[in-house]
């Protein structure tokens, strides 16, 4: 299937800074992708120009939409949760659901009931009488009842307790996400979306520095738990990071073949966030 | 069309507050103080007397036929006009309204869920100038008309108290059923008048960071106040001046005065108004006040208005909440 997203050379400038440097990428249909980068990497502000809320330079191209000029058509198309969810205070949970269904036309209006009637929520209640949690709930059953082609969720669950933060992934996997869907996710709780992913792309600076589909980086990369005997000999292989872990050397390796490493020690994949912090090393240095 | 009534409707859960509770609590506190009022006066006051505009005079035996009549021509034509303070009250909210409508949701960050639907920011401001200039004085005109026949009633009836039977010469009056759409022909000449201040305020509520107000009227009032210490500078060596006048009175005043209902009338020729013998007549209200579209000051207002909600439509679309 053909790219949802597309960037070329996409740069946005706040005065001096750049905040996002001439990137390059492109998200195929059907994948969900977590754009993962320290804070002040650049992540919102690309979410922002492939939604059409900022200005930016360079090519991107959102279901074949460009986001400056036909934002009107993409977001018949495009559903967002912005980095912190907030719904206005007055809005009632019952006002909410009619009024998205008036405007949109990929609503499904029992859907979204089906949701709130699994929470706490009631249909005359007001978003300033809800906790933060069931504000993301009411939020998350209206944008879940939307068939929107793409779906980009920045930070969505910031402040949320952890049943709350399983729930929503659980539900995103099981009733929202099909193969004509994408999703693009940012986050920080890195260790909460490594599991549903299918993409990995890591923003540093404004610029990718990673890009790879899930399998590729199970291929590429390696943590070896090193024998203390071999720890001179797996040094020599150059690994990209290496900690201690009670008293053993654990070593990350990037592209080096998997049996050699058998023979230093214990081979594992290494998780999302071991990675994560081994690419980001010295950012806030 | 449809994502329009949303949006409208929207607006009135969003302000339902201000444009129905405000009215209707001050028709209540009227009918409360006009009608309270006229009982006392029915329970106290002596049963000869009658005051009408002032002037108590008319003794209850000798109210003549005709006198009756025009009493009761009086208040079938211009009983709309115990409303007055509901329009008063109605272009303070919509100005206030008009103030927060495009700033609100972007200090609470609620405007990035309305931008994760698909409203244009064209729709989504023209929704609020309808608001402004249609909804709300829609709903006080309706709020107005009611309250008014309230109190005409309760004065009616207590005149009745005191022997004075106005019900048949006043319901006869064709002006009675006519005032409300009398009322309802100022509508456009009003939208016109406000349009220039409604799109000064929804271009700084499009704009500004905070301290909307400030900025509304700080702007106009200190560009005035330079302009005029401009005048005072330059005067002694150059023969050009600012004309102070004529920049308070066309620009700023229409800048922020456009939303009080009768602005027009400082450009009424009132001179027939003093022909009107029997009480008020509306239609030549209605007409000397539609004779102001003949002076092009209105018009390039109205021009500059709109082009003001262009331009909070477009920094709308672009303003980057960070």
């Amino acid at each position: 299937m053909s790219a949802v997203l597309t960037a070329r050379g996409l740069t946005k400038r706040y005065g001096k800074r750049t905040a996002v440097d001439g990137i390059d990428f492109s998200v195929p249909a059907g994948r969900i992708v977590g754009l993962i980068g320290p804070n002040g990497s650049g992540k919102t502000t690309t979410l922002k120009a492939a939604l059409g809320l900022i200005d930016f330079e360079g090519e991107l191209s959102v279901l074949g939409f460009d986001p400056r000029t036909q934002r009107d058509d993409l977001m018949k198309d495009v559903c967002f949760i912005a980095d912190v969810a907030i719904l206005p205070r007055w809005l009632r949970v019952k006002d909410a659901i009619d009024f998205v269904e008036g405007v949109h036309p990929r609503f499904d209006r029992k859907k979204a009931e089906r949701y709130v009637a699994n929470t706490k929520l009631k249909p005359g209640m007001k978003v300033k009488e809800m906790s933060k949690g069931m504000i993301v709930q009411l939020h998350l059953a209206l944008v879940m009842a939307i068939d929107a082609k793409l779906l980009v969720l920045d930070e969505p669950t910031l402040g949320l307790d952890i049943i709350y933060r399983k729930t929503f992934y659980q539900n995103l996997l099981e009733d929202y996400f099909d193969e004509q869907k994408t999703i693009v996710i940012t986050t920080h709780q890195v260790e909460e979306v490594e599991h549903i992913l299918t993409d990995l792309m890591f923003i540093r600076d404004g610029r990718i520095v990673l890009a790879a589909t899930m399998d590729e980086i199970g291929e590429r990369y390696t943590e070896v738990m090193v024998a203390p005997d071999k720890v001179g000999a797996a040094g020599a292989l150059a690994p990209i990071d290496q900690r201690t872990v009670f008293g053993k050397q654990v070593m990350l390796f990037d592209g080096v073949c998997r049996t050699q490493l058998g023979q230093l020690g214990e081979v594992r994949n290494p998780s999302v966030a071991d990675l994560f912090v081994a690419t980001m090393k010295g950012t806030y240095a | 069309m449809k994502t329009m009534k949303w949006l409208l409707r929207r607006e009135i859960w969003e302000h339902k507050g201000a444009f129905f509770w405000t009215p209707l609590l001050i028709a209540a506190a009227m009918v409360i103080l006009m009608g309270g009022g006229f009982a006392y006066s029915m329970a106290f006051g002596g049963a000869e007397h009658i005051r009408i505009q002032g002037n108590d005079v008319v003794s209850i035996e000798g109210v003549p036929q005709a006198m009756r009549y025009k009493i009761a021509h009086i208040a079938a034509s211009a009983y709309l006009g115990a409303a007055a303070p509901l329009f008063m009250v109605l272009a303070v909210v919509v100005f206030f309204y008009c103030l927060s409508a495009l700033h609100d949701d972007r200090r609470d960050r609620s405007i990035l869920f309305w931008k994760s639907l698909p409203l244009s920011d064209r729709d989504t401001v023209l929704s609020k100038l309808v608001t402004a200039l249609c909804v709300a004085p829609l709903v006080t005109m309706a709020i107005s008309v009611a309250t008014s026949l309230l109190l005409l009633v309760i004065g009616m009836l207590a005149a009745a108290g005191k022997g004075l039977n106005l019900f048949a010469p006043v319901l006869t009056d064709l002006n009675l059923y006519l005032s409300p759409f009398y009322l309802l022909a100022f509508l456009p000449l009003y939208i016109l008048w406000a349009l220039p201040t409604v799109g000064w305020l929804l271009l700084v509520s499009s704009w500004a960071k905070s301290k909307v107000f400030l900025w509304a009227v700080g702007i106009p009032l200190v560009t005035l106040l330079l302009l005029f210490w401009l005048n005072f500078i330059i005067s002694p060596i150059a023969p050009v001046h600012f004309d102070i006048d004529f920049i308070g009175k066309e620009i700023v005043t229409r800048m922020l005065g456009g939303l009080f209902p009768g602005a027009w009338m400082s450009e009424v020729d009132g001179s027939r108004f003093s022909q009107m013998k029997d009480g008020l007549d509306a239609g030549v209200v209605l007409g000397e006040s539609y004779r102001t579209l003949a002076n092009p000051g209105v018009w390039l207002g109205a021009i500059a208005g709109s082009a003001m909600i262009v331009g909070a439509i477009r920094l709308r679309r672009w303003r980057d909440e960070g």
